[in-house]
């Protein structure tokens, strides 16, 4: 089940599960899944909520966002609009980049930070891509770097209805948007993680191919006090591959 | 109609290699140039547009980037040579890929340039691009259109502003002072040509008066032609045949024989062109949501199919000269059987006022080329430019 929110004239749609301590799940380039089990482990112990970012999914894309700048500011009005408090941020993959533009911003409304191999930071020269170009490679390569085992991500698009086919489509769009140059990355963001004032974990799998553990030892040595638990037979995306252990990893404390 | 010859100057010998890798483009290393060969076939390639203003006929100049299917890098700088070489021949860039250019006063800057070299024989088309120039200019195709449609705003402003500077703080585009020298002789600016492939172009096209062309499928032409005739009758006026422009790969020989193996040799082209890592294929952003749901559903080749004037599906990767010629892609044979040919085309699509005469496609020798634009331009395009808009067009 989800419903619109309208917060700073986007509407937003965003899927709410479980009771407790409040956890902004912000999903990753390829979408919530909502339908996925990840979101349930995590309404054992949580009020998770999701949106769709904008452009994504069913939520709105309004002409004038574009930004992941747009981005951290509307998720923060949105823990206001909501009058959240304690609140669990959680971002994977390109959620993370989000996650860690709200954190530099403001923690006012937030105690805890979990990133999820996040993209946004750059660590290495001019010549090094720190991020996987996942538009220079085809689909089965892709899934190749970002799986573990890649069968664990197949999605049978002919299945699918035309509306979620178009929300994949947009989001593919959307993701370009936000992320295109620099790629998937904002070469300011590093030299601010250290305004991170909340207990901060890293969770990476360890089979990433999009975003190595090196740069997540990267990510740690910035954030103040950060730690980082690896999880066992996971690619890019340890929430969808690995729900249980993401879970696990999420209740033993950020 | 009248006729404007374009070659893409190919750098064909490395094709055979680049087939071998699965893309001519992008991701094909340029060790597989020889820089040498490369100047030499540049000359060459020069030498045949050279001839066209001999024998009476227009030029285009198009640009790609990163492949080994077309080596003119720089739609200006190729007309700033054929320029000088030409008196006659008007000068059609086809165009400059302005979403792709970070500096829309330079475009303007470059384009008053050689609409004063050439004497005001500059045709100026603004284009989006194909997908597979997104990666070479790493420009973000999301949002594409918006950031062409400012670049063009910007470019027309700066040809036909002349009390600047003036000022432009845009979505995409920041300038404090606007005042480009020279100025263009053509006023307020040289003809302004747009490309597209759907009704949507057409539309928007019509909504500026500009010409648009579309290439090598008469079944896609024809829908987006009547949408611009349409659009332009809603906003009070007559879309004559100069409005539209058509580009087809041609074959003229003094025989048939010979015209048909000119096209085959020239069709290789459209065969092997469209072949590019599939990556680079889609950009997401570039094609339209319902064109992507469909390719999600159908796998990234479904778009290389052509219906053609039957309702045959023909795959453009495969097809033999005669199935190019049912689609519209390929006009074929002697001087009189193009013609021929020509003037059905022009009564199907309701009057096309501009051919562009894809004449010279990689492995077509120096010989063949220079004879197929000097039988043509000599033979054909005399008796084209009596067509105008068909009898029965005229009557609707």
């Amino acid at each position: 089940m989800s419903r619109t929110i309208t917060v700073s004239g986007v509407a937003l749609d965003i899927h709410e599960r479980g009771q407790g301590r409040p956890l902004l799940f912000l999903h990753p380039g390829e979408g919530l899944q909502p339908n996925r089990p990840w979101l349930d482990h995590l309404a054992r112990n949580h009020r998770v909520i999701a949106p769709n970012h904008p452009g994504f999914g069913g939520s709105a894309l309004p002409d004038w966002f574009g930004t992941v700048d747009d981005l951290a500011y509307l998720y923060l009005d949105l823990i206001q609009a909501l009058k959240l408090d304690n609140v669990l941020l959680v971002g994977a993959c390109f959620g993370g980049w989000i996650a860690a533009e709200m954190a530099v911003r403001n923690t006012a409304a937030l105690s805890g930070l979990v990133l999820s191999a996040p993209l946004g930071i750059k660590l290495g020269g001019i010549l090094d891509r720190d991020i996987a170009d996942m538009h220079g490679i085809d689909r089965a390569t892709f899934m190749k770097k970002a799986w573990a085992d890649p069968s664990n991500g197949e999605i049978d698009y002919t299945k699918l209805s035309d509306t979620e086919l178009s929300g994949i489509a947009r989001g593919r769009e959307s993701l370009a948007l936000f992320g295109w140059k620099p790629y998937m990355h904002n070469p300011r963001l590093r030299r601010w993680l250290h305004r991170i004032d909340i207990p901060t974990k890293l969770i990476w799998g360890d089979s990433d191919g999009i975003v190595s553990t090196a740069y997540g030892e990267g990510w740690k040595a910035e954030i103040p006090n950060a730690t980082m638990q690896i999880v066992a037979n996971a690619g890019h995306y340890p929430h969808w591959e690995q729900p249980e252990a993401f879970t696990a990893a999420i209740n033993a404390g950020a | 109609m009248r006729t404007w010859y374009f070659s893409e100057m190919a750098y064909h010998p490395a094709w055979k290699q680049g087939i071998e890798r699965g893309s001519l483009r992008v991701n094909f290393p340029n060790e597989a140039v020889d820089p040498v060969e490369a100047g030499k076939l540049l000359n060459r390639y020069l030498d045949e547009f050279r001839l066209c203003d001999e024998v009476g006929i227009d030029i285009m100049v198009n640009e790609h980037h990163s492949t080994a299917t077309c080596m003119t890098v720089s739609v200006p700088m190729a007309l700033a040579v054929i320029a000088r070489e030409t008196k006659k021949s008007r000068l059609l860039t086809l165009g400059n890929p302005i979403a792709n250019r970070p500096d829309p006063v330079r475009v303007a800057e470059e384009m008053a340039w050689l609409d004063c070299l050439s004497g005001g024989r500059l045709e100026m088309g603004l284009v989006k691009g194909a997908p597979y120039e997104i990666a070479p200019a790493n420009s973000n195709p999301a949002r594409l259109m918006r950031r062409y449609w400012e670049a063009h705003d910007l470019i027309l402003k700066a040809l036909s502003t002349h009390d600047g500077p003036f000022s432009w703080e845009g979505e995409y585009y920041h300038y404090r002072n606007v005042n480009i020298w020279p100025r263009p002789i053509q006023q307020p600016h040289p003809p302004v040509w747009m490309t597209g492939m759907s009704v949507d172009t057409g539309v928007l096209a019509a909504e500026r008066g500009h010409v648009v062309g579309t290439l090598l499928s008469g079944g896609l032409a024809k829908p987006m032609y009547e949408a611009y005739r349409k659009r332009a009758r809603e906003l009070g006026w007559e879309a004559g045949p100069d409005r539209f422009a058509y580009a087809a790969i041609i074959g003229v020989g003094h025989t048939r024989e010979e015209g048909y193996r000119r096209a085959d040799q020239i069709a290789d082209y459209v065969r092997t062109a469209p072949l590019v890592y599939e990556p680079f294929t889609n950009p997401p952003g570039y094609n339209s949501l319902g064109a992507n749901v469909a390719i999600l559903k159908n796998g990234p080749r479904a778009n290389r199919i052509v219906t053609d004037r039957h309702g045959e599906q023909i795959d453009h990767r495969k097809a033999t000269v005669e199935q190019f010629m049912d689609t519209e892609t390929v006009f074929a044979g002697t001087p009189d059987d193009v013609f021929n040919q020509l003037k059905a085309f022009n009564t199907r699509m309701g009057g096309v006022g501009h051919l562009l005469f894809f004449g010279q496609g990689g492995f077509l020798s120096h010989q063949d080329a220079m004879s197929n634009i000097s039988l043509f331009g000599k033979e054909v395009a005399p008796r084209l430019l009596e067509l105008g808009v068909p009898e029965a067009a005229a009557a609707q």
